[in-house]
């Protein structure tokens, strides 16, 4: 009868499950790793890493090492960016993380080292297979107050301007070398029905680098640096309102492309309208142009493609070499790993992070590493003349700053991105923004 | 006995799990290190943040645009596909397709339509369809009313569909043969017997839309600004985002509290929990 | 506004309209074969712009779906592309598509039998009991409505950490079934009160327990509702996010809506590939759910005669 069928179909599936899962349980991330079909032997450390183009980078990287270290292998994982960092917290709250962390540096780290969730990789960093081989800039990001808690892992991201040579020959200019001509660029390019910049407004972080680079032209790193250190009233620097003052001048001045903060980053739509010859230029990380690659790549094999660094600001104290973007990805030691995990995380850190065979693989997928003395690998590469500037800005960049939202502790990086968006919106005045952000400070 | 499955279920993995929130909200923790005790310190500074009215505001905004859009919607259609019609049928399977995506796949898909120079309003060539969707705080609150709607009133239509099919053929007949026409038809019959229906469906769907938050957060992210910064979005911008689970859980109470209230007043003041059934004769 | 009757207006009806001459009270009135119904213009339009707002989007998905990467932007996004591509959804099936889709299944029908099954349950104690506890039962379930996930997820964590739980499908089962009984419950109690109590007096008369009226009488009578609870509940498992990032992480223990992940890179989105995914997550439940309308038709249709 139907409901004996249906009684039975319950019953059958849920004893089903039962035996599928009953012996898959485990207490936890860090504990799985100890129950791998390897053997009992051995650390078992475990390590979670980026999906999307940079996961193969840290498969073969792992896969190798784990070949020649068969009592030291790692099990990877892949996550998504956003559900990763959803992820992770959990998982270090819960001392289940796992033995290598994967971050940003700034104020998230900043959370795990007052947490004591992360090692201290000080003796590893003046290690001698260690020491020099990180480009300076982004090595410093991993280090607070004087010791080491992270190293890098990925490659350098600085922020830069992405023009169309084409737009910039019909109207006959040149990239803006300070913002005085940026600034007289803007109705050069509304006339030709051009528009100046183009931003993926909705998405917020996208702000970030017009007030990064404009605040450290302005007064210099050591506004930002002041900030990030929690010092009262940091904001009021009047480098920042200055900034954001600046920032509502290229807005009133049609600087940016109609409807900007409609438009997301999913699918590179704010992109297309550079090399679609709607807009002239972009302030973005170096994804804009692995974006252009993918959608466009006449448009950089026909060299239309321009790269310059963020004009300089007259009257302003910040070297124009200076840096904003994301100097690199990091790797953090978890503090509740055993001890075994901890020693197999170091040992891969001193010799196969970042090797040979690891920066050819980043270098193949568009990313410039930060290790120091590799510029005949860049010369040898698909773009060498794109990845050599990219190269030498980070190699002589005075300061790099890192995106301010990760640079802050999350709840000011996240108060920021509200609020930055509201200045771009004029929804509030420069005093407001200082206001608002200094409530912040030592949140 | 027959109730205790259910209860034993909900209780241990959703109620158990309630009353840990709760304990948070007295507490001060970071989500990664160890875990102080805040008293009352967490609701104080919630309740006198400017942005938890302005989320508590917005959200009732959206629970009432919500139901004022589905309602009439989700009724017509049910009504509409409970006929028996062939080409009926197909349509009522055209018109469940927005239930079946996942969250993250309307939003891309919409932020992809919304777009204004690659999105819909471009395709069509209509300017009026080219605006600022996601970035005028003006507009975006209707934005997510209407991809709400989109989204669930299939579910709704679901609920009066099954709730008009219900309804005895009979009861038209006879109103037929005293001469009533369609309009009145549905006034005098359609509408009453489908009272429970109605009260089912905009419980669920006012409590429903309080805690919305999926497609609204990969959507606008809370913004622009704090144009869209609900009450599940500042709770979780403000946990998992800022790194504060213990405002963060003030405001999972607050939202638990005016759920559990609204559907109270939902089913008692309308006789829902008496029981009774609108079929005559029951 | 002009509404639908769900019975047909007999055919005599019309044609004494149409005459004029005869009044409405026609003996032509006859039950059964010939009847027509008269053209609902109103609605068939109503019906047609709203068919028009949920396809758009729809149309949007499956056609970038076949676009590549390469020139997404170049064309009208609504126009079908000039060299549609199956390359994302060979990407999507090459990336372990088959082990998600079968843990998917895995955990949606054990959840939804579950789920069902107690909720009905639940649902015909509240409805036809009573007494204290089943009423303030009741209200416990109506708690259930507006708990967000977000806020329970980490107790809940902790939970299943702490059982060793963690990490397996069932951490994922017994969490949905858990949250989706209130929502249940009530669609089932509003359904299964309109059941009339005469039915149920006349078996019990019969002598017939509370198990038998459950089985022999409640669920033939309830399916409609039980259709569309257990396809509500379904969904939710289907394309549910959160239970399955935090209380799983191995690669084996992936559901459908992970598949997603490979394609979101950490600033930029590979939208074709992303929403080929998309597609083939929907293909199954969109299947089921053609299947199980024919309980939902097959649901009573002239009320719950006397």
């Amino acid at each position: 009868m139907a409901h004996r069928s249906l009684r039975l179909a319950l019953a059958a599936s849920v004893v089903a499950v039962l035996g599928l899962t009953a012996a898959c349980g485990s207490s936890g991330p860090s504990a799985l790793g100890t129950a791998s079909a390897g053997g009992s032997k051995g650390a078992d450390a475990s390590v979670w890493v980026m999906s999307g183009v940079t996961e193969d980078v840290f498969n073969n990287s792992f896969a190798s090492w784990n070949k020649a270290h068969a009592d030291e292998t790692f099990t990877t994982e892949s996550f998504a960016n956003d559900a990763y960092k959803q992820k992770i917290k959990t998982a270090i709250g819960a001392k289940t993380a796992p033995t290598l962390i994967y971050g940003w540096g700034g104020g998230t780290l900043q959370t795990y080292i007052d947490a004591g969730s992360v090692a201290d990789l000080s003796d590893l960093a003046s290690d001698p297979a260690l020491k020099g081989r990180f480009l300076p800039s982004t090595a410093k990001v991993g280090v607070v107050d004087g010791k080491t808690y992270a190293v890098p892992n990925n490659g350098v991201k600085p922020v830069m301007i992405y023009y169309n040579k084409d737009v910039f020959a019909k109207i006959g200019a040149k990239p803006p070398a300070t913002w005085d001509d940026l600034m007289a660029l803007v109705p050069k390019f509304l006339d030709a029905g051009i528009a100046p910049f183009t931003v993926a407004g909705q998405a917020q972080w996208t702000l970030l680098p017009y007030l990064a680079y404009l605040i450290d032209r302005i007064g210099g790193p050591q506004v930002m640096a002041n900030i990030v250190a929690n010092k009262a009233n940091a904001w009021s620097d009047p480098a920042v309102a200055q900034a954001t003052r600046m920032i509502q001048q290229l807005v009133d001045a049609g600087g940016f492309v109609k409807g900007f903060a409609s438009i997301s980053t999913d699918g590179g739509a704010d992109i297309a309208l550079l090399y679609s010859g709607k807009a002239a230029m972009s302030l973005g990380l170096p994804s804009t142009y692995q974006t252009i690659d993918t959608a466009n790549p006449e448009f950089i094999s026909q060299n239309k493609l321009g790269f310059a660094p963020f004009p300089a600001v007259k009257a302003g104290t910040g070297d124009p070499e200076d840096l904003t973007g994301n100097p690199s990805n990091y790797w953090s030691i978890s503090a509740s790993g055993t001890p075994a995990q901890q020693k197999a995380a170091r040992d891969y850190i001193k010799s196969d992070l970042l090797d040979a065979s690891y920066v050819d693989d980043l270098l193949k997928i568009g990313n410039v590493p930060p290790v120091a003395g590799i510029e005949a690998k860049i010369n040898a590469s698909s773009a060498p003349e794109y990845y050599m500037t990219v190269y030498n800005m980070v190699k002589a960049a005075p300061s790099f700053q890192l995106s301010l939202d990760q640079a802050l502790s999350p709840a000011a990086g996240q108060a920021l991105l509200t609020n930055l968006q509201q200045v771009f919106l004029k929804q509030i005045k420069p005093q407001q923004f200082v206001d608002s952000m200094n409530a912040t400070i030592g949140k | 006995m027959l109730l205790l499955p259910a209860l034993l279920f909900f209780v241990v993995f959703a109620l158990v799990p309630l009353v840990g929130a709760v304990a948070l909200s007295l507490a001060h923790w970071d989500g990664v290190g160890a875990v102080s005790w805040a008293g009352l310190g967490n609701w104080r500074s919630v309740l006198a943040d400017p942005v938890t009215g302005n989320a508590l505001l917005l959200s009732l905004r959206i629970m009432v645009f919500s139901w004022l859009v589905q309602t009439p919607v989700s009724l017509m259609l049910g009504v509409f596909t409970a006929g028996h019609q062939r080409y009926r049928e197909l349509l009522a399977v055209l018109y469940f397709l927005p239930l079946l995506l996942s969250s993250a796949a309307v939003a891309i898909a919409f932020k992809a339509i919304l777009d204004p120079n690659f999105g819909v309003g471009s395709a069509f060539h209509l300017p009026i369809l080219i605006q600022d969707w996601l970035g005028d705080p003006q507009l975006v609150l209707y934005v997510v009313v209407f991809v709400i709607a989109w989204q669930f009133v299939p579910f709704h239509t679901l609920l009066y569909q099954a709730g008009a099919r219900q309804i005895p053929a009979s009861l038209y007949e006879a109103s037929t043969l005293d001469g009533a026409g369609r309009i009145q038809q549905f006034r005098y019959i359609t509408l009453p017997q489908l009272r429970n229906t109605i009260v089912t469906s905009s419980t669920l769907m006012v409590v429903g839309s309080l805690t919305y938050f999926d497609v609204v957060f990969v959507l606008t992210g809370g913004g622009p600004g704090y144009a869209t910064r609900l009450l599940p979005l500042d709770m979780y911008l403000t946990g998992f985002t800022s790194n504060q689970m213990g405002p963060a859980s003030v405001l999972a109470v607050i939202l638990v509290v005016i759920g559990l209230g609204l559907a109270f007043v939902l089913t008692k003041f309308t006789g829902f929990a008496r029981m009774t059934s609108d079929q005559e004769g029951a | 506004m002009a509404a639908v009757s769900t019975v047909p207006v007999s055919v005599g009806g019309v044609e004494d309209a149409r005459r004029g001459t005869q009044p409405r009270r026609s003996w032509r009135l006859r039950l059964g074969a010939g009847r027509k119904q008269r053209p609902n213009i109103l609605g068939g339009l109503g019906g047609f712009a709203w068919l028009v707002v949920i396809i758009i989007p729809i149309y949007y998905v499956v056609i970038s779906s076949l676009r590549s990467q390469k020139g997404f932007f170049a064309n009208n996004p609504l126009a079908p592309p000039t060299h549609p591509t199956l390359e994302n959804y060979l990407l999507v099936l090459h990336s372990n598509f088959g082990m998600y889709f079968l843990n998917s299944v895995i955990i949606t029908v054990s959840a939804v039998v579950v789920t069902v099954a107690i909720s009905l349950m639940a649902a015909y104690v509240i409805v036809r009991g009573s007494g204290r506890f089943v009423r303030t039962s009741f209200s416990v379930f109506l708690l259930g409505l507006s708990i967000p996930t977000h806020a329970t997820i980490i107790p809940l964590y902790y939970m299943i950490v702490r059982v060793h739980l963690y990490d397996s499908l069932l951490a994922l089962v017994l969490p949905s079934i858990g949250f989706a009984v209130p929502i249940s419950v009530l669609i089932l109690s509003n359904f299964i009160r309109d059941i009339p109590k005469e039915l149920f007096e006349s078996m019990r008369m019969d002598g017939a327990g509370d198990r038998l009226l459950l089985w022999n009488l409640t669920v033939p009578l309830a399916k409609p509702a039980l259709v569309t609870v257990g396809i509500y509940d379904a969904l939710h498992v289907w394309n549910g996010f959160l239970f399955p990032l935090i209380l799983t992480q191995s690669a084996n223990k992936r559901v459908l809506p992970m598949a997603l992940w490979a394609f979101q890179g950490e600033f930029t989105v590979n939208v074709p590939a992303v929403l080929a995914a998309v597609v083939l997550s929907t293909l199954p439940v969109l299947a089921a759910y053609i299947m199980g309308r024919r309980y939902l038709v097959s649901g009573l249709t002239a009320g719950f005669g006397k």
